[in-house]
This record gives C-alpha cells, sequence and structure tokens, in this order.
C-alpha cells in the first residue's frame, strides 16, 4: 500500500510555472500571460494585458517576429526553437527560445497564439562565442589563403616579367657574336648564352610550378598532326649552342605520330638533356634516344659521371632537392619535379636508372589517345 | 541547338527561383514574396485566382526551394539584381500585359521590374510597399539606421529557425532535400547567412526616386498597425505615383495576405 500522490495545484503551475506562457489575439494583443513572464519583463500583469505582444521585444526581434516568425506561424500552425530577446522594463534585453502554437476553433478560425519561453541567457551566451569564434576561423582561413594566393601569382608575374629582359639579353648576345670578336670575346659570348638558355629554362620551370601550385595544373594541348623529331632535334641544337664542348648524341627512331603536348614533351627534353650536361662528366658525352613502337613512345637520356646518391634519388621528384657538390649550378631544383609533372599529365612514367657506368632517365608514355 | 539552348536558359531560370505556375486564364498573374518569407505566403491569395487567371509563384533566390548556389551577393546586393530576376522569369514566360502583386520589398521590386521592361506589367498591386524604410529628413519610414543595424545585429546572433534550407547542406546531404523536412520549420526557409543580406538590401534601400517614374495603374494595399510599413509610408507611396489607388485594409500587421487572405483577394479582384 503507498500513499495517494499528492494533488498538484494546475493554477500555481501556471502561474510560477520555470517557463513564461503567454496567449494573444490573432492581430497580436496579450490576453493573458503568466507571472513569471511578467516578472522578466519587469512589469505587473495588469500593464501587458491589452498592450501588443511585439511592444515588449527588441527591435530586431520585433521585425523578424513580424516578417518571417508572424507569417511561419499562420502557415504552420506552429513554430518551434525561436530565439527573441524580450525587452525588460529597464531596456535590457531577456535572451528567451520560444515556441509558439496557434489554437484555432474546430472550423480551423485562429483565435489565440499561445508562446511559451524559456530563459537562454547562458545558451545565447555560448552560441555567441560560436559564432564568434567561426567567424574568425572563416577569417583566418581567408587570409592565409589570400597570401598563398598572393604569393604564387607574385611568382607567376615575376618569372613572366623576366622574360622580357632575357629576350633583350639573349638577341643581344646573338648579334655580339656575329662581330669578330678574340677567343677571349668568344668564350664570354658562348657562356652567356649557355646562362641565358639556362635561366629561360629556370623562369619556364617556375613559372609550371606556381601554376601547378595555384591549382590550374599543366594544361596540356594533345596532338599528333606533327611529327615529334623535329621538336627534339630543336631540344637538342639548342643545348648544343649552349655549352659547344659537349657531345649530344641523338638518336631518334618515331614511327607515326606520338599523341602529346610537343612543347611540353620539348621541355620535358630540354630539362632532361640540360640536367645530363649538368652533372655528367665533362668530356663525356650525353646519349639522348627516342623512339616509338607498338603504340609506346619513350624517350631516354643517359650521361656518365658520378651516380646519384641513394638518400636523393627518393626524392628527386619533390620541387626544391638538389645534388650536393654542385652548388649554384641547378637553379632551384625545379627541373625534375616539372619533368615529373609533365609525364603524369601525359599518364606517363619517368624513372632513372643510376650506376656508376651510367644515369639514364626514361620517360615512357603511351602514343595514342585515351 | 538555338532553340535548345534557349529552352535551358528559361528552365534554369524557373528552377533557380522555383517557379510555380497554376490557373488558367488569358492573364497572368505573378505573386512574389518579401522578406523573411517564401511563396507560400501567397498560396491562399493565388489558390483564388486560379479559376480566372494564370498564376505564377517564385522564391526569390536565398529562399524557399530557390537555388541558393545561384546566390550571388554582388548582383543581390541592391534590390535591382531581384528585379532582374523578375524580368527573366517574365521573359521565360513570356508575359505580357500581365499583372504583379508584390509583399513588402516586392513592391519595390515589381517596381523596378516593370520600369526594366515596361510592357510585361499592365497593374501593379503593392502590399504594405515601403520605399525607403528609414527616416531621412521630413520623409518618416518608420525606421532609424540604429534600429535597422540592431536588426542585422539580431540576425546575426539569432538562428530564427530558418536554418532549414541550411541543414542538408550542413549535413553534406544538399542531394537529399527530405533530410531537411524533419527540421521543425518547413515554411520560409532561408539560408540564414543571406537572409541577413537580403536584410540589409531590404532595410537601406531607398526607391523614392522611382515612384514618379511609374506610370502603369498601381493598387496600393495598406494595413492598420503595420510596424514595417505604416500607414503613412502607404499614402506617401500613392502621393508619389502618377496612377495609383489606395486602400486601407482592416486586417492588422504586416501580413494581411496571410491573416486577412479574403480581404486582400477582395480588394485585388476589384483593381483588376
Amino acid at each position: 500500500m503507498s500513499d495517494p500522490l499528492p494533488t498538484e495545484d494546475l493554477a500555481d503551475l501556471y502561474e510560477n510555472a520555470p517557463c513564461g506562457y503567454i496567449s494573444l489575439t490573432p492581430d497580436g494583443t496579450i490576453v493573458k500571460l503568466n507571472h513569471t513572464l511578467a516578472q522578466w519583463l519587469g512589469r505587473p500583469v495588469s500593464a501587458l494585458l491589452s498592450h501588443k505582444f511585439n511592444a515588449f521585444l527588441s527591435f530586431g526581434a520585433r521585425i523578424a517576429f513580424e516578417t518571417h516568425l508572424a507569417p511561419l506561424l499562420r502557415l504552420q500552425g506552429h513554430v518551434g526553437e525561436i530565439a527573441l530577446d524580450l525587452l525588460g522594463a529597464d531596456g535590457t534585453k531577456v535572451p528567451v527560445i520560444a515556441n509558439a502554437a496557434e489554437k484555432r476553433s474546430e472550423d480551423g478560425e485562429h483565435l489565440f497564439t499561445r508562446i511559451t519561453l524559456f530563459k537562454a541567457v547562458d545558451r545565447r551566451q555560448y552560441e555567441r562565442s560560436l559564432v564568434a569564434a567561426r567567424e574568425e576561423a572563416e577569417t583566418a582561413v581567408l587570409a592565409e589563403h589570400e597570401t598563398a594566393v598572393l604569393r604564387e601569382q607574385f611568382i607567376a608575374v615575376l618569372g613572366h616579367d623576366l622574360r622580357n629582359p632575357l629576350a633583350a639579353i639573349d638577341s643581344g648576345v646573338r648579334l655580339l657574336e656575329r662581330e669578330t670578336l678574340s677567343d677571349r670575346g668568344q668564350f664570354i659570348t658562348q657562356s652567356m648564352a649557355q646562362s641565358v638558355a639556362r635561366a629561360a629554362l629556370l623562369i619556364d620551370n617556375v613559372l609550371d610550378f606556381a601554376r601547378g601550385r595555384l591549382g590550374e595544373g599543366l594544361i596540356l594541348e594533345r596532338s599528333d598532326r606533327d611529327p615529334l623529331a623535329p621538336v627534339l632535334e630543336h631540344v637538342a641544337a639548342e643545348v648544343r649552342a649552349a655549352t659547344p664542348n659537349r657531345i649530344i648524341h641523338t638518336d631518334f627512331d618515331i614511327e607515326g605520330p606520338v599523341y602529346c603536348d610537343r612543347q611540353r614533351i620539348g621541355q620535358l627534353a630540354a630539362n632532361l638533356i640540360s640536367n645530363a650536361v649538368t652533372h655528367g662528366a665533362s668530356g663525356t658525352p650525353v646519349e639522348v634516344h627516342a623512339h616509338s613502337a607498338d603504340g609506346r613512345f619513350e624517350l631516354s637520356v643517359t650521361n656518365q659521371g658520378q651516380p646519384i646518391p641513394d638518400d636523393i634519388r627518393e626524392q628527386l621528384f619533390q620541387p626544391f632537392v638538389r645534388g650536393d657538390g654542385h652548388r649554384n649550378q641547378q637553379g632551384l631544383g625545379l627541373g625534375l619535379f616539372i619533368v615529373n609533372e609533365i609525364a603524369k599529365a601525359h599518364g606517363g612514367t619517368v624513372t632513372v636508372v643510376s650506376t656508376e657506368e651510367a644515369t639514364r632517365f626514361t620517360f615512357a608514355m603511351s602514343a595514342m589517345p585515351g | 541547338m538555338r532553340a535548345n539552348g534557349c529552352a535551358s536558359q528559361i528552365g534554369m531560370v524557373l528552377e533557380r527561383n522555383n517557379v510555380n505556375i497554376n490557373g488558367r486564364g488569358e492573364r497572368t498573374m505573378m505573386f512574389a514574396h518579401g522578406f523573411g518569407c517564401d511563396q507560400h505566403m501567397w498560396r491562399g491569395v493565388a489558390q483564388a485566382f486560379e479559376a480566372d487567371f494564370r498564376t505564377v509563384l517564385f522564391d526569390h533566390v536565398g529562399a524557399g526551394r530557390s537555388d541558393l548556389g545561384a546566390y550571388d551577393s554582388a548582383k543581390y546586393g541592391d534590390l535591382s539584381g531581384y528585379a532582374d530576376d523578375v524580368v527573366e522569369i517574365g521573359t521565360a514566360l513570356g508575359l505580357h500585359d500581365a499583372i504583379f502583386v508584390g509583399h513588402s520589398v516586392s513592391a519595390m521590386i515589381g517596381a523596378l521590374a516593370a520600369l526594366k521592361a515596361p510592357d510585361m506589367f499592365s497593374k501593379l498591386v503593392m502590399v504594405g510597399p515601403s520605399p525607403r524604410y528609414v527616416d531621412d529628413g521630413d520623409y518618416v519610414g518608420g525606421f532609424s539606421a540604429e534600429q535597422v543595424e540592431e536588426l542585422l545585429e539580431f540576425l546575426a546572433e539569432n538562428h530564427l529557425g530558418w536554418s532549414a534550407a541550411m541543414a542538408p547542406a550542413i549535413m553534406g546531404n544538399a542531394d537529399r532535400p527530405e533530410l531537411g523536412e524533419a527540421l521543425t520549420n518547413s515554411f520560409c526557409a532561408t539560408d540564414p547567412a543571406i537572409a541577413r543580406e537580403f536584410a540589409r538590401v531590404t532595410f537601406f534601400s531607398d526607391n523614392r526616386a522611382d515612384l514618379p517614374l511609374l506610370t502603369v495603374e498601381t493598387l496600393v494595399l495598406q494595413c492598420q498597425d503595420d510596424i514595417i510599413a505604416p500607414e503613412v509610408v502607404g499614402e506617401w507611396v500613392h502621393d508619389q505615383l502618377p496612377n495609383s489607388r489606395y486602400v486601407l485594409l482592416n486586417a492588422t500587421g504586416h501580413c494581411p495576405n496571410l491573416s486577412a487572405p479574403q480581404e486582400v483577394t477582395a480588394a485585388i479582384r476589384a483593381f483588376v
């Protein structure tokens, strides 16, 4: 046998409930509210009855109520979890969360709007700090992104602008070469031509690197209309012209068309050949072979000299990696990185075999579309 | 090819603004919702005209079921961008001599659209219009600039239950809008960030100079006790329009299309 449950005082539950109760006419006039809410509003119940409810909302809440919540209530018959700011008698804002429902007659006529309000001071504080934290994070990410873009753009613009004076130096050197020069003069113009060629290649690489980092990637214009061999011949001839004291053997056996971006493959070859010239033992030849058969195209560049150390070989195709012992010779170390990017863009591969006898880079790809 | 291009362009516009066409009739009546809601607020009134008019309902970009991806802060940085959309919808539907019914800020959007495309609308209905909400010298708009800033701050800090449209996107399920249905409020959904920008554009707009240029026949429907667009503003609009009628409704508040649809319907019917 248990004791009977005590009786709840419903009138007191309404008046002193741990939440606010308010009932409005369809035009928003207050017809009833509980003691709890009157207390939050800092006014006696009698001073609130017959007034418009929206008069006791902050301005922002009032406009949001009229433009968004009132229509929503009419459409749905109820709204839930709405944030509002009440206006206390002394002008202070009381943040609340509200649920509202329309009381309708059996034939659907709108009789009252009933609203239940919960104080939400701490919760609002928490939400505000969340919003602030998100804004801060968004601003930081945006600023970081902008800096990165600016930096990459700077590189791209710089590289582009460097080409003009370099072209002027190049034509100056070519004009000088036509003059009658002393042996010493000839030597100087030759080494100038060599430096110009290397600078041009470096600029191309830096630009491609910056573009790749900008997210544009390498853009290929692949076609198999024109033969590839003349492009490779031209590249080899350029390196020969820049380094007349080095021997560069070429052996091209390209049957049928090769579906590729000829300019890019030329850039790849230029990087590999100039790499071989830089690292190959002086006095030894550089071998350039290109051939295609059974739908595959292969280009290999071989030099003699010291093999590539194992620890460097692993990250050879990463940007900014330089072999040691050749300070100031290799520029930024972007050459092989660009070679690899061009190979990847063509769906091909670059491999390296390096022994005491020779170091050989081989680029291989499909010669046909698809 | 060309016809296909046009058809897909039309489809794009109709989808972007979630355009819904109903009813039958020689003439078309286009309804535009204001700030804070979507085309649902016109449903009751529009249905009353379906027997003898073709009705067109749509959501402004950012509201309701419009394509949120089409939102562009620059384009919608003033009411003209919204008016361009109205003209595009009208063009897509081949509207001529149509009737435009705009609530609240859409009354001015309709005015701008009528100025941009003079043959598209032969009658305008402005429900609770205001060409400028902020007081300016002798002009009474009803708001102070500080109050508008307070409103924007309030919108920035409060979710207000209009995250329904956002929810599927937040959950990474933008392709499954039905997930949004489970949320509390399914009408008048708005992306909160867009709502804030729309509020700024709306409540800082100033279209007073456009009103005298508007020669199209216009009906101004004014509510009582409207804190957004008070009677003095409705009268001012009527005064500035060269060719307008003014009707003060018995309805109170800012949304008579919801609180008193019959009265609004009767007033529009008497006008058209």
